[in-house]
């Protein structure tokens, strides 16, 4: 089942506008609030092996798309079209992002990026061989958690006091408890095999403000995919997630110590809630010394993350500015001091 | 001792006559400037025959130069009698009757040895006693025993008189030997910080990450349900203050003191 959005006025493809956050037709200007319409699609179960091919509802021709793509354009007549079998049922996102950052935007916002890096080479600064730039919506799961942690631990305090000719040190130990209980909500955990983690994981946070329910016209002119690791396959990702966190809040709760030595850190991670959504995410592909270089653009606050080309001629001339400014810092505190220059 | 002031009391006097006889010739000599006198003065008094005439005016020559720049007398004074006395109480009743003759700025930094006795006696007077203090002097007197000991006499002195200046270049209170001086360390300390710099630089090209602990918390429920710091035991160990008289090393003792003429110095004292 294929999903086409067709203007009532004029008969044109529309599209999310990411400025207005409405489906628009860029022909007559045409603006649909996207609250309004209905989730027949998204409730409607198909069965699994109901269409193995789509074919454009605008032109008519195949619509080849990849096993995960939940959303593309038509290669012929570029229609923005939403492959709705793939977004029901088990496969239906509970939320949405939409995109706030247009691709111009987008663009521009990762030109600036690409002139701000200190040790990138001269060549990539220019930022004038951008391949592509794709717009996806990721698959994410949100976990809503309850951890609870029981440590003990032991904790000194040392002081140190003159009297007469010795000096006393004196170490008092402390049998330390906590028990603590915590809550965390909507952490968000990628969910596409395609998508790098480490990637996906520094393009955090997103505003939850504008959180939106579900509905196919978001990801129309978008390209979307679905999930390909469920909530319970994903459960460890966001176990180790949150366990640093965990962690830094425990040795919050110690505190006055001199020294805090952890005799056993019991956590109990268990899920209370977890659901589907999709999250913008601008895809930079960078042709530079004939290597391609992917970054990723969070989609709704313009962060950008991937690893740059390095230009080892940067490195070496930050390297030595820092280091010869401070060997000079050095030399002008030791001749304040009176120790000469040599 | 009073024998020790009027045996001073002859030798300057000898001192004084060759230097009256030599003064005379330089004012009948044309061209002579204000640092005659200076130049002069005699600053190496060897008593104890350690070294040549060639040395001796070679040193003569280094005192006076480094001398003029810190208006500092650079005084090396040897004795070998066992009737000299205690080598400090000699340094005090040399210092008072030179300086008694030698009148002019009172900034002084004596190198004594007593060859009978084998102590080696390091002080300094006037704006010196503040910039060369006991410390300092017990730094280079440390420095120079080996020299001594090996009966090394000039080049003994020489490092005695640059490592004094030196030293009187630094603030007082800083350790002149301080590894904040060393070109090793500032060379080290700076290429550790462009490594560290650089190294962040280089982690962060790629975005940081910007989540912290307090990102997903749900502030409203999370708390410590029960907490408890229990007092269990107390240990004490107890060590002696480690004694700030560095003299107490390499046999040395003593530090500054106040000559019967009432000039106080700083020193350091020890054998070699």
């Amino acid at each position: 089942m294929i999903i086409h959005y067709k203007c009532p006025n004029c008969g044109d493809d529309m599209a999310f506008d990411s400025e207005s956050g409405k489906l628009s037709c860029h022909s007559c200007g045409r603006k649909d609030t996207i609250e309004e319409f209905d989730d027949e699609f998204i409730t409607t179960t198909f069965s699994q092996d109901e269409a193995k091919e789509y074919q454009c509802e605008n032109c008519g021709a195949a619509v080849i798309t990849d096993a995960d793509t939940t959303a593309t354009s038509c290669s012929f007549c570029g229609a923005g079209v939403v492959l709705a079998d793939r977004l029901s049922g088990d496969l239906a996102p509970a939320m949405v992002i939409p995109f706030t950052i247009s691709k111009e935007e987008a663009m521009a916002a990762f030109t600036k990026w690409c002139k701000k890096g200190r040790l990138t080479p001269k060549g990539f600064m220019t930022a004038d061989r951008v391949k592509g730039i794709t717009g996806i919506y990721v698959p994410f799961w949100m976990y809503d958690l309850n951890s609870k942690a029981d440590v003990h631990a032991v904790g000194t305090k040392v002081r140190t006091y003159t009297r007469g000719d010795y000096i006393y040190t004196e170490t008092k130990y402390y049998d330390v408890y906590r028990n603590i209980d915590l809550n965390y909500v909507k952490v968000p955990v990628d969910a596409s095999e395609k998508m790098n983690d480490e990637l996906m994981d520094k393009l955090e946070p997103y505003n939850y403000g504008s959180l939106k329910d579900f509905k196919t016209p978001y990801l129309a002119g978008y390209l979307a995919e679905k999930y390909n690791y469920t909530d319970n396959d994903l459960f460890p990702r966001v176990k180790a997630k949150v366990q640093k966190f965990i962690d830094s809040y425990i040795s919050s709760t110690i505190t006055g110590y001199s020294s805090v030595q952890y005799k056993n850190k019991h956590v109990d991670t268990r899920k209370r809630k977890s659901f589907y959504v999709l999250l913008p995410v601008w895809m930079v592909y960078y042709d530079y010394n004939k290597q391609e270089h992917t970054f990723a653009m969070n989609g709704q606050t313009g962060k950008v993350v991937g690893k740059p080309p390095i230009s080892s001629g940067k490195v070496a001339a930050w390297f030595s500015a820092i280091t010869g400014g401070t060997f000079v810092t050095l030399k002008v505190i030791s001749l304040m001091l009176g120790g000469g220059l040599w | 001792m009073v024998k020790n002031r009027l045996f001073f009391k002859q030798q300057l006097f000898l001192t004084k006559t060759a230097m009256a006889f030599m003064l005379v010739l330089f004012v009948f000599l044309p061209l002579t400037g204000a640092f005659a006198a200076s130049e002069s003065r005699q600053l190496i008094f060897d008593n104890a025959g350690l070294l040549t005439e060639q040395q001796q005016a070679d040193l003569q020559a280094l005192a006076v130069e480094y001398g003029e720049k810190r208006e500092t007398d650079y005084i090396f004074l040897t004795v070998d009698d066992p009737e000299a006395g205690d080598v400090t109480r000699y340094m005090e009743d040399f210092y008072d009757a030179y300086a008694d003759e030698n009148t002019g700025y009172e900034n002084a930094v004596l190198l004594v040895l007593d060859m009978y006795e084998r102590d080696v006696q390091l002080a300094s007077f006037g704006e010196a006693k503040t910039s060369l203090e006991d410390d300092r002097l017990t730094m280079i007197r440390e420095q120079i025993t080996p020299d001594l000991s090996s009966g090394n006499y000039e080049e003994a002195f020489r490092h005695f008189v640059k490592t004094a200046d030196k030293y009187m270049g630094i603030r007082p209170g800083i350790n002149p030997e301080s590894v904040i001086f060393k070109l090793w360390f500032q060379l080290a300390v700076s290429a550790g910080i462009g490594g560290i710099v650089v190294g962040i630089m280089l982690y962060n090209s790629g975005g940081k990450v910007t989540v912290n602990s307090n990102t997903y918390m749900d502030p409203s429920n999370s708390n410590v349900v029960q907490r408890r710091d229990r007092f269990i035991r107390e240990t004490v160990t107890k060590r002696k203050k480690p004694s700030n008289n560095n003299n107490s090393r390499g046999g040395g003792f003593g530090g500054g003191g106040v000559t019967r003429g009432g000039r106080s110095y700083s020193g350091s004292r020890g054998k070699f």
